[in-house]
């Protein structure tokens, strides 16, 4: 049991997802676009874990919050994944994964 | 009190530097090492908050695999493992638009009750039964992500035998 | 918790059979197209005709799976179920399915050698799943995480030709604005938890605080930030403006049967998690509630605070993303993205119905959907069709195949007709019911339904220009030149064939076109169908 301000995990998770943001909109790279969705994910997981814990302190047996938080984890492992295979498999077929040299497609 | 307080202040800290790093460091192999870091530190909070399983979830899964998964891709999908990033101007829009989105945040932010509040944990037991029982839903569907998931990403990398 | 009978999910358990038949079958060295998509087919339509007994379609009504007492059961907060049975869910089943069933039927007509036919049909399969197993969510996480079955599979159902860079690019392009959404969605779904303490959609935006003070004090900020989120996560799902651009190149780069899944199938399920995720808190904003078991102290409502802000922000959405759509519709000169601009712009009709919420526009929006379904789908595959003939995605290069081709020429002029909402097609019917709900509902929604009006008269110039060009105008002589490796399907003709394309894209070609004039001509059954289920969902709320 612990006492810790909640407006601080708030604000951490919102500065977190302000950083994945960032790294969406400004990178090119395709392993440091997956980096910067994996931290705006992890931000999410960050407020379902702690307010888990917070509405567990109120109600004793509101395990709601870390029971999403365990499938969340999952969920971007998954994601990671696929990604993963996806860029595997354009880099065999052309040899680069920077997404803005993906031309072939206009925008 | 006060040792959890600083605990938090640490690593709130860590957390973003790490994130701000990952994203901004021109070696792609040095990205992978702090987000690794980044991982940890998450991993701290949710001991910190009470959720021992969630942290060494974190570890195992986020800080573990998700992280050897991504030094993978680069080392497969870069001729030269120390390749640079290719540079790209940091536009003024997504700074603007990342900075405008924190501060309706952070804005949220201050609305929640500045004191501290107390957080607590449960049996771990309770939280396997929870997942099993009421939201047996969720589990059965990652189960459903999982499974075109790993049938899709076999096909895709898969080298043709002809 | 009331408990549901496990033969609730028997149309779901038909999908996933069919889907681990397939991936079976595929490693037991068994690979022949005709048996996959034959699977896939067979699957579909058992499912199809499973959902349309629940609904209790007169002559299936005996086969239906789930109890009548089980549909539309009020939606309790105090039941945390996670599933519920509505009959706007079924209904929306009934669309996912019917898209699904059109591209598989159609898929059948590939070369039967070609790579990768267990992997189209397993993933077309999963990711149908996902949709059916989305439309019945009572709780927010369940309906995220059945979204992501259906974006998974689409991702890699984009990107299957694998050799095929195109393809691969456009995967990539759909994979990293979903994987994008998916976390924007989470994150609204973890303010939404941090504020009401549950994921229970029908508590959700209620003000409905389970046995417990608000945790944040007055912090609706956090709650309504939260639905930001979430409108914003959906809607790259939805493709609405300005969350749209990514669906031109993945609809353009996409293998043209898999557009026709997307834009025609996978997207609804963006529309379907809009309403059952926004219109509570809409609703709210206009009912009064009452407790469930009479007030207690621990059971309160309070008023939602955020309907209104959140109607006038779909009803802003609307009209952007109509206009918008329209608007670079105009200026396209490749089939497929004006194809995908032209969906951008229904879509925008669709939100209209958010906008005005009284149960008429929610059946009217409902219609739209049930239109674009047959209209979109059909228009695809006949892309893909045309395609065969060596007749490439520009515009220009369809000079005169409504002459040459009749019967495609004339399926596809049928679907760019109701695209455009000419009278006798369901296009008309769609946009007549959904417009004059937005007006009887007046105040301000009557803008939303001059909008939608001079919006269709902008729309019928570029479909028009396609008319023109597939009927007024000669090719060249010594034109019409076949790409090489044009397109899948495209070189060796299948087996079986009906004038020049195989039989299972003739057959879901004609189902198509006769739905659009079937519905447009006779649409009273279906429209009492829907308007039953939108009230029934505007009650249960």
């Amino acid at each position: 049991m612990t006492d810790l301000p909640l407006a601080g995990f708030v604000a951490v998770s919102a500065v977190l997802l302000g950083i994945g943001l960032f790294g969406i909109l400004t990178r090119r790279n395709f392993i440091l676009l997956l980096i910067a969705i994996e931290v705006a994910m992890n931000s999410a997981i960050l407020n379902f874990v702690v307010f888990g814990s917070y509405w567990n302190s109120i109600s004793a047996s509101s395990v709601e919050g870390q029971s999403v938080a365990v499938v969340l984890i999952g969920l971007a492992a998954t994601e990671v994944a696929v990604g993963l295979a996806i860029v595997l498999a354009l880099n065999r077929s052309r040899g680069s994964i920077n997404v803005a040299e993906a031309t072939t497609l206009r925008l | 009190m006060i040792l959890e307080l600083l605990a938090f202040l640490v690593l709130a800290a860590t957390a973003t530097l790490t994130a701000l790093a990952a994203l901004l460091v021109r070696e792609l192999v040095h990205t992978i090492l702090w987000v690794a870091l980044f991982f940890v530190a998450l991993s701290g909070f949710y001991f910190l908050v009470s959720a021992p399983f969630l942290g060494v979830l974190q570890l195992g899964v986020y800080a573990g695999a998700v992280t050897i998964l991504l030094l993978f891709g680069v080392m497969v999908t870069r001729k030269r493992i120390f390749a640079r990033e290719a540079a790209t101007g940091l536009g003024p829009a997504p700074i603007a638009l990342s900075l405008l989105v924190l501060v309706i945040l952070a804005t949220a932010a201050t609305t929640v009750p500045s004191g501290t509040t107390q957080l607590s944990g449960f049996p771990i037991a309770a939280l396997s039964t929870a997942l099993f029982n009421v939201y047996g839903g969720w589990l059965l569907l990652l189960g459903l992500v999982m499974l075109p998931a790993l049938a899709g990403s076999i096909y895709l990398v898969r080298e043709d035998r002809e | 918790m009331t408990a549901l009978p496990w033969t609730l999910f028997a149309p779901e358990l038909f999908l996933l059979g069919a889907a681990l038949l397939v991936f079976l079958l595929d490693s037991l060295g068994i690979r022949r197209l005709e048996l996959f998509g034959g699977l896939a087919t067979v699957g579909i339509s058992i499912a199809l005709l499973g959902v349309l007994a629940d609904l209790r379609f007169a002559p299936l009504a005996g086969l239906a799976t789930v109890p009548a007492g089980n549909v539309d059961v009020p939606w309790s907060p105090l039941n945390a179920s996670l599933v519920v049975v509505t009959s706007f869910g079924l209904i929306f089943q009934a669309i996912f399915l019917t898209s699904a069933l059109l591209v598989a039927l159609a898929s059948l007509s590939r070369r039967s050698d070609e790579k990768g036919a267990a992997i189209f049909f397993g993933l077309l399969l999963f990711a149908t799943l996902g949709m059916t197993l989305a439309a019945l969510a009572a709780d927010l996480i369940y309906l995220l995480l059945a979204i992501e079955v259906t974006g998974i599979s689409t991702y890699l159902l984009v990107g299957y030709t694998r050799r095929d860079a195109r393809g691969l690019e456009a995967a990539m392009k759909f994979y990293i604005i979903g994987a994008l959404s998916a976390a924007l969605s989470f994150f609204g779904a973890s303010l939404l938890y941090a504020y009401y303490g549950t994921t229970n959609l029908a508590t959700l935006g209620t003000g409905f605080v389970s046995m417990f003070p608000s945790p944040l004090g007055g912090a609706t900020g956090i709650a309504f930030l939260g639905y930001g989120f979430l409108l914003v996560g959906i809607g790259f799902k939805v493709t609405a403006v300005p969350f749209h651009a990514w669906a031109v190149d993945v609809y353009d780069g996409a293998p043209s049967d898999v557009s026709a899944f997307l834009a025609g199938g996978s997207k609804k399920v963006g529309l379907f998690a809009y309403f059952v995720v926004f219109l509570v808190p809409i609703l709210a904003s206009q009912t009064t509630f009452v407790c469930p078991g009479g007030p207690t102290p621990t059971c309160h409502y309070l008023h939602s605070t955020f309907g209104i802000p959140l109607q006038v922000l779909f009803g802003l959405l609307a009209v952007v993303t109509m206009t918008a759509g329209n608007v670079l519709a105009l200026m396209q000169t490749e089939m497929k993205r004006m194809l995908a601009y032209s969906s951008i712009s229904q879509a925008g009709y669709m939100l209209i119905g958010l906008a005005v919420a009284t149960s008429p526009a929610i059946a009217g929006a409902t219609l739209q959907i049930f239109a674009h379904v047959f209209m979109k789908t059909g228009a695809f595959l006949v892309v893909a069709a045309v395609a065969g003939f060596g007749i490439g995605s520009r515009i220009e290069e369809w000079k005169g195949v409504g002459l040459r081709h009749r019967w495609l020429g004339a399926s596809f002029a049928a679907m760019l007709l109701s695209l455009a909402g000419i009278p006798l097609t369901v296009g008309f019917v769609s946009k007549f019911v959904l417009f004059s709900a937005a007006v009887q509902a007046q105040g301000w929604f009557v803008w939303l339904a001059v909008a939608g009006l001079l919006n269709s008269a902008l729309s019928v110039f570029y479909y028009a220009r396609v008319l023109r060009v597939m009927y007024m105008e000669r090719p060249e002589v010594g034109s019409a030149p076949v790409p090489a490796g044009a397109v899948v399907g495209g070189s060796d003709p299948p087996a079986l064939t009906l004038g020049g394309i195989g039989v299972g894209r003739a057959t879901a070609i004609g189902l198509a076109t006769a739905a659009v004039f079937a519905f447009g001509v006779y649409p009273q059954p279906v429209l009492a169908g829907l308007q039953m289920a939108a009230d029934h969902l505007v009650q249960l709320l």
